[in-house]
């Protein structure tokens, strides 16, 4: 197969497929629909399921129970219905099954409106459902990205047994590019006999598998949580990744953007680079973990003088970008929240100001 | 050569198929060629990339666009403002109806029905055959089979509007072009006219085409990206 012409949304679920996910439960929602339209199709093609919930709640609840038995089960939806499944999603990493979520944002609170945002970042990166825990959190910025990572979604899942997000805004479902697949990448999961409650049909021991996520004894509950923080702590050290860009300058600020935000900022610095001014930017492609390191010494680079958050959210991703700076730059916000996308105008705008400030 | 069509015709086709890009081109450059061209954005399936986004380009050009009201422009609403019926009525001399992709987006013109009686309508199909839902024969026959269904009227000409966007070659257009030609010779359905990305043209041996060569100067371009300008041809 050469390349097609695809929408990020199809060309998520093409991936799903292709990365071994025969199990698809969802409900319509957009800018989302797309997958489940798509997979409405192909499903049977493959003998896999495609089930449509009869809302998030369920769906959250279904990929939890096909999880639980050991199938490889994923969903799409927009930030509201994200909401509906935070119960679930912590209920998941509580119980150590992996699954993989998929949220093409729009913009919020409430229901906010149909186009892109990047305003689920706290939701994806903080919580959205109650308790410790951490999603491994994947940002793509073009729809061949998006490809590559919900093909590297699946085992990241299993190899933590922990929910990995896939968050787009709603351009990358909803825009066409050329993109090529890899080859099937089914690899099933060598760790499946640690969780999967699927009677003694592939198990290789005769350990009782439970899956469950009451912990009344508070010496269990707190052990409990020690083994989760030190798998968070375990994706920090392994499973972060990055783009810089033009980092080799002597750049005099520093962009940190994700997504389709972060080609807008590439616009923006070839153009500023014409005109004599270099700008850098780390573009986290994970968002947990966040690159710590790379912005840290990004931000040590001598000719640069201020740190700008560039999100189409109202400043939060800067709070762990001034996180990982540690107070050597100011650092500064600019987006927008509304639908809207900043033009690469925009954003050369907010760099000279920086550039005259500072 | 370019696309010399008049009176109502409706673009459509399998979703992303390029129909909305094809009926702005075509649009304008029918303007440019003196007509009265007139546009009704149908979409009531896609959310993002529709005709309403060239509001301004058409303003520029004084074509007139049909679109719903100001306050549901982005809604994720299926809303068919009442003008179009109108617009059917006292077509321009060149009237362009962009429907939604596949059957679910042609439905919409069932629902004209009364307001098509006794016009004269074109209904062209948008074929992309890079795009996997319409990588053969058989799948395109199919979804014009269903667009037939769905909004009773029968399709009477194609448009070959192969691409992969920017990367686009001269010979993807060409095996683009002979794979419609061959849907065109299973169909009897006359192929309109062929799309060419304007930047492709120098490279591109014209006479490999025996239709008219419509050259698209894009326009739902993303964020980071301008739309080509269309410039007066004076």
């Amino acid at each position: 197969m050469g390349k097609v012409l695809m929408k990020g949304n199809e060309a998520i679920a093409e991936a799903a497929i292709r990365a071994g996910c025969l199990n698809y439960f969802a409900y319509p929602i957009t800018p989302q629909s797309e997958v489940a339209e798509y997979l409405a199709k192909r499903m049977p093609e493959v003998d896999g399921v495609f089930l449509q919930g009869e809302s998030e709640v369920a769906v959250g609840y279904m990929i939890f129970g096909a999880s639980a038995c050991g199938a490889r089960v994923m969903t799409t939806s927009s930030s509201p219905g994200v909401s509906l499944m935070g119960e679930a999603i912590s209920y998941i990493t509580a119980a150590q099954c992996p699954a993989v979520f998929v949220n093409i944002m729009r913009g919020g609170p409430g229901l906010g409106g149909i186009l892109p945002s990047q305003a689920d970042y706290f939701q994806a990166t903080k919580g959205g459902g109650h308790g410790d825990y951490r999603l491994l959190v994947m940002a793509p910025a073009s729809v061949q990205e998006a490809v590559e990572m919900m093909m590297e979604a699946f085992p990241l899942a299993e190899k933590y047994r922990n929910p990995v997000m896939l968050v787009g805004d709603g351009l990358i479902g909803q825009m066409m590019e050329p993109v090529e697949f890899p080859d099937n990448l089914s690899i099933p999961a060598t760790n499946k006999d640690a969780w999967a409650t699927n009677g003694m049909d592939t198990r290789k021991s005769d350990k009782r598998n439970l899956v469950k996520t009451l912990y009344l004894n508070p010496e269990e509950l707190n052990a409990h949580n020690l083994l989760l923080k030190a798998k968070y702590e375990r994706m920090k050290q392994e499973a972060v990744k990055y783009e810089p860009y033009n980092l080799d300058s002597a750049y005099q600020v520093l962009i940190v953007s994700y997504g389709t935000m972060s080609r807008v900022c590439k616009t923006a610095i070839d153009m500023l680079k014409d005109e004599g001014i270099e700008v850098g930017m780390v573009r986290p492609q994970t968002l947990f973990p966040f690159p710590e390191q790379a912005i840290f010494e990004a931000a040590a680079c001598e000719s640069c003088k201020v740190a700008l958050s560039v999100e189409m959210s109202m400043g939060q991703m800067i709070e762990d970008v001034e996180r990982c700076i540690k107070g050597r730059l100011p650092v500064k916000w600019h987006g927008k929240c509304g639908g809207d996308v900043p033009t690469p105008e925009e954003v050369i705008d907010a760099v000279k100001r920086l550039i005259a400030e500072y | 050569m370019e696309p010399d069509l008049d009176g109502i015709v409706i673009i459509a086709g399998a979703y992303g198929s390029g129909k909305t890009e094809v009926a702005i081109n075509l649009a304008v450059n029918r303007k440019r060629a003196g007509y009265d061209v007139k546009v009704a954005d149908l979409d009531l399936v896609n959310p993002y990339f529709r005709t309403r986004e060239a509001a301004a380009l058409f303003n520029r050009w004084g074509i007139e666009l049909i679109v719903p009201a100001q306050e549901w422009l982005q809604a994720d609403l299926p809303i068919l403002s009442p003008a179009v019926s109108g617009l059917i009525r006292q077509a321009g001399q060149l009237t362009i109806l962009d429907a939604g992709g596949d059957d679910a987006g042609a439905t919409v013109l069932a629902a004209l029905a009364d307001a098509f009686v006794g016009k004269t309508v074109r209904m062209l199909q948008v074929v992309n055959p890079y795009r996997p839902t319409t990588d053969t024969i058989d799948k395109c026959l199919q979804i014009k089979a269903e667009i037939e269904a769905a909004s009773g009227i029968a399709i009477n000409g194609l448009v070959s509007n192969a691409n992969l966007m920017d990367e686009t070659t001269a010979d993807d257009l060409y095996s683009g072009y002979d794979f419609v030609s061959e849907l065109s010779r299973l169909t009897n359905l006359p192929i309109e006219f062929v799309t060419a990305a304007q930047e492709l043209l120098p490279e591109l041996n014209l006479n490999r085409f025996l239709t008219p060569v419509l050259p698209i100067v894009r326009q739902l371009t993303p964020p980071w990206r301008k739309a080509g300008v269309i410039k007066c041809k004076n």
